[in-house]
C-alpha cells in the first residue's frame, strides 16, 4: 500500500473540521502519563503521536466495563481513534476472533467496530516493559488498522489499509495525494531500526511466544505457588490487558442482561451450582491466566493472546513482573 | 439464531412435576417455535434473578413444548422450585454440540447416568427410541443415592417395555422395598453384556461419577473415542465469549458440552 504525506498543520485543520461529524479520540499527555481523550478543537494539536502507549487499552472502546447487552443504543456519529500502538491493534484483531465470530457475532461489539476507524501510529520510541517484538509484532506499520500513521518533520505520513480508512480520508477532504519525500522515508526507516534495536536490547533473553507457552506448560504447581505469593487476586492485570475479555452476565428485571467485564483471577469464576470450582485456589487462578494467554487461547484461535504491551507489569500491586517470571522459567 | 443473542425467548410454565424431594421437571411452552438437538443445552433466565444452563430432558422431536429437569442446588434453582404454572421463564439457545446420533447407527449403546444426569439422558433416549430400528440395543445403567432419589419412574417402566432397551438401576443406600442393585452406579457395569467392539458409551452425571464411570468403561475396553461425556462447567453466555466454561483449549458451551474422552483427556480440571 502506498503512503501519502500531508503537512501536519493541514492534517490538524482537517481533524478540527471533522469534529462536527466524528467523535475522535487520541492520546493526550496528562500529569501522570498519556491516555485516550475525546478531542476538542483546542486539543487536536496536542495529540501524542509515535509514542507507546496509552494507559488504557484499546478494548475499552469496544467492551465497556459494564453495559446492557439486551438494549443496545443506536450508533452515534462515526468514531475515529488516532494514535493506537500496534500491540493494541493486534489485540483488537484477537478480540475480533471472539466477538465477531461468524456463528455468534456479538451485536454491541459489532456495532462499535463497524462505526469506528482505527488509525494506528508507528512507535518511534519505547517504554519500559514494551516487548511486542519478542512476540513477533512490529511496532511500526500495521495493515490490521484502517490507516497507519507516522509524524515526522511536520509531515503526517499516512498509509491507508482498507475501505474504512479510505472513507475516513475522503471524509477529511484530503484529495491531493503527495508521496512522502524519499529523505523523509529514509529518516523514518532509521527510526524504525533504532526502535527495533532498543526493544531487542530491552528484552534480551526473553523467550518468544511459542517458547513461553512451552515453558509455562512444563512448569509445576509448586513454582506457581511461589510466583503467586504476592498476588491478591485484584484482577488489575486482566482489567488493563488488551486481550482479556471475559465477562459476567447480570440479570435485571424485564429479562434484561448487563455484561460486566470479569476475570478468572476472581474467586468463583468457574464455580458451578454444585459447588465444584476448578480455580478455587489462588495459585490455580494465577496459573490459569498464563496458560490461557500462552497455551490455550493461541491453540484455539491461532492468534497471540499476549501482544507484549507490558501493562500488566506496570499495574500489578504485588509487583509481579511477568517478563522476569518468564525469564526465570527459561533458566 | 436470529436477533440479539442475549435476549431470551419467553416460555410459559404449564406444569411442574415432582420427580424426587430435590428434583422437579418444568414443562414449558414457547411463545415462538423452538427446537434443539439432543445433548445441546439452553440458558434459562429467571426474570431479574439469574440465568443457569440446563440440557432439556424432553424429546428433541417435540417442538411444541420443552421440559427441563432441575435439581434444587443453588440460587437460581431454589427460586425455580418455588415457581407455579402460569409464570414465565426466559430461554436462550440451544447452544453447543450435542450427541452425534448418526454415529450410534448399527451400534450397541451403553448409557451410564447418575442423579440428575438422567435429564439429558432421557432426551437422548427419546431420540434413540425414534431411531431404534437403526440400533442394535440400548442399555441404561442408572444410579441414584436412594430409591426416593430415582427420577422418571413412570418413564423407566415405559423404557423397560420397549424392545431393544434394557434398564439397570442401583442406589447407594437401599430401603426395604428396593429390589434392584445396591452400590455406586459403576457396579451395574459388572452385569452388562455388551459387544464392546460394536458399542458406544455415554456418561452423564455428577463429576465424581463421570470420572469413575469413564475409568471403568476404559477398563472394560471401550476406546477413548467411543466414550461420550456431557460436561458440566459454568456455561454462562453460551456463545463462546464470557470464558467461564473454559476447559483448557475448549469452551464447553460452544465446543461441547458433549465431548469424547479422547478429545478432553489432556485438558485441565475435567472432573471438577
Amino acid at each position: 500500500m502506498n503512503s501519502i504525506s500531508i503537512p501536519k498543520q493541514e492534517w490538524d485543520e482537517k481533524l478540527i473540521q471533522s469534529l462536527s461529524s466524528h467523535e475522535i479520540y487520541a492520546p493526550l499527555e496528562n500529569d501522570f502519563s498519556c491516555d485516550y481523550v475525546k478531542l476538542e478543537a483546542d486539543t487536536v494539536t496536542e495529540i501524542v503521536y509515535n509514542k507507546p502507549k496509552p494507559v488504557t487499552p484499546l478494548k475499552k472502546f469496544f467492551l465497556p466495563v459494564k453495559e446492557n447487552v439486551t438494549s443496545i443504543a443506536a450508533p452515534g456519529n462515526p468514531v475515529a481513534i488516532i494514535g493506537t500502538p500496534n500491540c493494541d491493534v493486534m489485540a483488537l484483531a484477537f478480540l475480533d476472533e471472539i466477538y465477531l465470530d461468524q456463528e455468534y457475532t456479538d451485536p454491541a461489539y459489532r456495532q462499535r467496530r463497524e462505526n469506528t476507524t482505527i488509525i494506528s501510529t508507528d512507535c518511534l520510541s519505547i517504554r519500559e516493559h514494551c516487548h511486542c517484538t519478542s512476540y513477533g509484532i512490529d511496532p511500526t506499520g500495521n495493515d490490521h488498522s484502517d490507516i497507519s500513521l507516522a509524524v515526522i518533520e511536520d509531515q503526517v505520513i499516512l498509509t491507508v489499509h482498507g475501505p474504512k480508512g479510505e472513507a475516513f480520508i475522503q471524509s477529511l477532504g484530503i484529495i491531493v495525494t503527495v508521496e512522502p519525500e524519499k529523505g523523509l522515508m529514509q529518516s523514518l526507516g532509521e527510526m524504525h531500526s533504532s526502535v527495533l534495536e532498543q526493544l531487542k536490547e530491552q528484552n534480551k533473553g526473553l523467550p518468544g511466544y511459542e517458547e513461553t507457552g512451552k515453558l509455562i506448560s512444563a512448569n509445576g504447581m509448586e513454582s506457581w505457588k511461589k510466583y503467586a505469593s504476592t498476588c491478591v487476586s485484584c484482577g488489575a492485570c486482566s482489567a488493563i490487558c488488551p486481550t482479556c475479555s471475559c465477562f459476567l452476565l447480570i440479570d435485571k428485571p424485564g429479562f434484561e442482561k448487563v455484561r460486566q467485564l470479569d476475570t478468572c483471577q476472581y474467586p468463583g469464576f468457574e464455580r458451578v451450582a454444585g459447588g465444584e470450582d476448578a480455580l478455587n485456589e489462588l495459585p490455580e487462578r494465577f496459573r490459569n491466566r498464563y496458560m490461557c494467554k500462552y497455551v490455550w487461547k493461541p491453540e484455539k484461535y491461532q492468534l497471540k493472546a499476549c501482544t507484549g504491551c507490558g501493562r500488566c507489569i506496570e499495574t500489578c500491586i504485588g509487583q509481579i513482573n511477568k517478563n522476569e517470571l518468564i525469564l526465570e522459567l527459561s533458566k | 439464531m436470529n436477533g440479539n443473542l442475549y435476549k431470551p425467548l419467553k416460555f410459559e410454565l404449564t406444569k411442574v412435576i415432582d420427580e424426587s424431594p430435590l428434583i422437579k421437571t418444568f414443562v414449558l411452552v414457547p411463545e415462538e417455535e423452538f427446537s434443539f438437538a439432543t445433548g445441546q443445552f439452553i440458558e434459562v433466565t429467571i426474570d431479574g434473578m439469574g440465568e443457569a444452563p440446563f440440557t432439556p430432558s424432553s424429546s428433541p422431536l417435540e417442538t411444541g413444548q420443552l421440559e427441563i429437569t432441575v435439581m434444587k442446588t443453588g440460587y437460581v434453582t431454589d427460586h425455580m422450585h418455588s415457581m407455579q404454572p402460569g409464570e414465565k421463564m426466559g430461554i436462550r439457545g440451544p447452544f453447543g454440540r450435542g450427541y452425534p446420533i448418526e454415529k450410534f447407527y448399527d451400534k450397541e449403546v451403553l448409557i451410564l447416568g447418575g442423579g440428575c444426569g438422567f435429564a439429558p439422558i432421557r432426551s437422548l433416549l427419546y431420540n434413540l427410541i425414534a431411531i431404534s430400528d437403526k440400533l442394535r440395543k440400548v442399555t441404561l445403567c442408572y444410579g441414584s443415592k436412594t430409591p426416593e432419589d430415582c427420577i422418571f419412574k413412570p418413564y423407566i417402566q415405559e423404557l423397560r417395555e420397549t424392545p431393544k432397551f434394557e434398564v439397570l438401576r442401583s442406589v447407594d443406600q437401599a430401603d426395604g422395598n428396593w429390589s434392584e442393585r445396591v452400590g455406586v452406579v459403576t457396579v451395574l457395569l459388572d452385569n452388562v453384556n455388551m459387544d464392546i467392539k460394536n458399542s458406544l458409551a455415554v456418561v452423564c452425571g455428577p463429576p465424581i461419577m463421570m470420572k469413575f464411570g469413564t475409568m471403568k468403561l476404559l477398563e472394560m475396553g471401550y476406546p477413548e473415542h467411543n466414550v461420550y461425556l456431557s460436561m458440566e462447567k459454568n456455561m454462562s453466555c453460551g456463545l463462546g465469549k464470557c470464558g467461564h466454561c473454559m476447559m483448557g483449549k475448549y469452551l464447553v458451551c460452544k465446543d461441547g458440552p458433549v465431548f469424547t474422552y479422547d478429545e478432553i483427556k489432556d485438558q485441565p480440571h475435567i472432573w471438577n
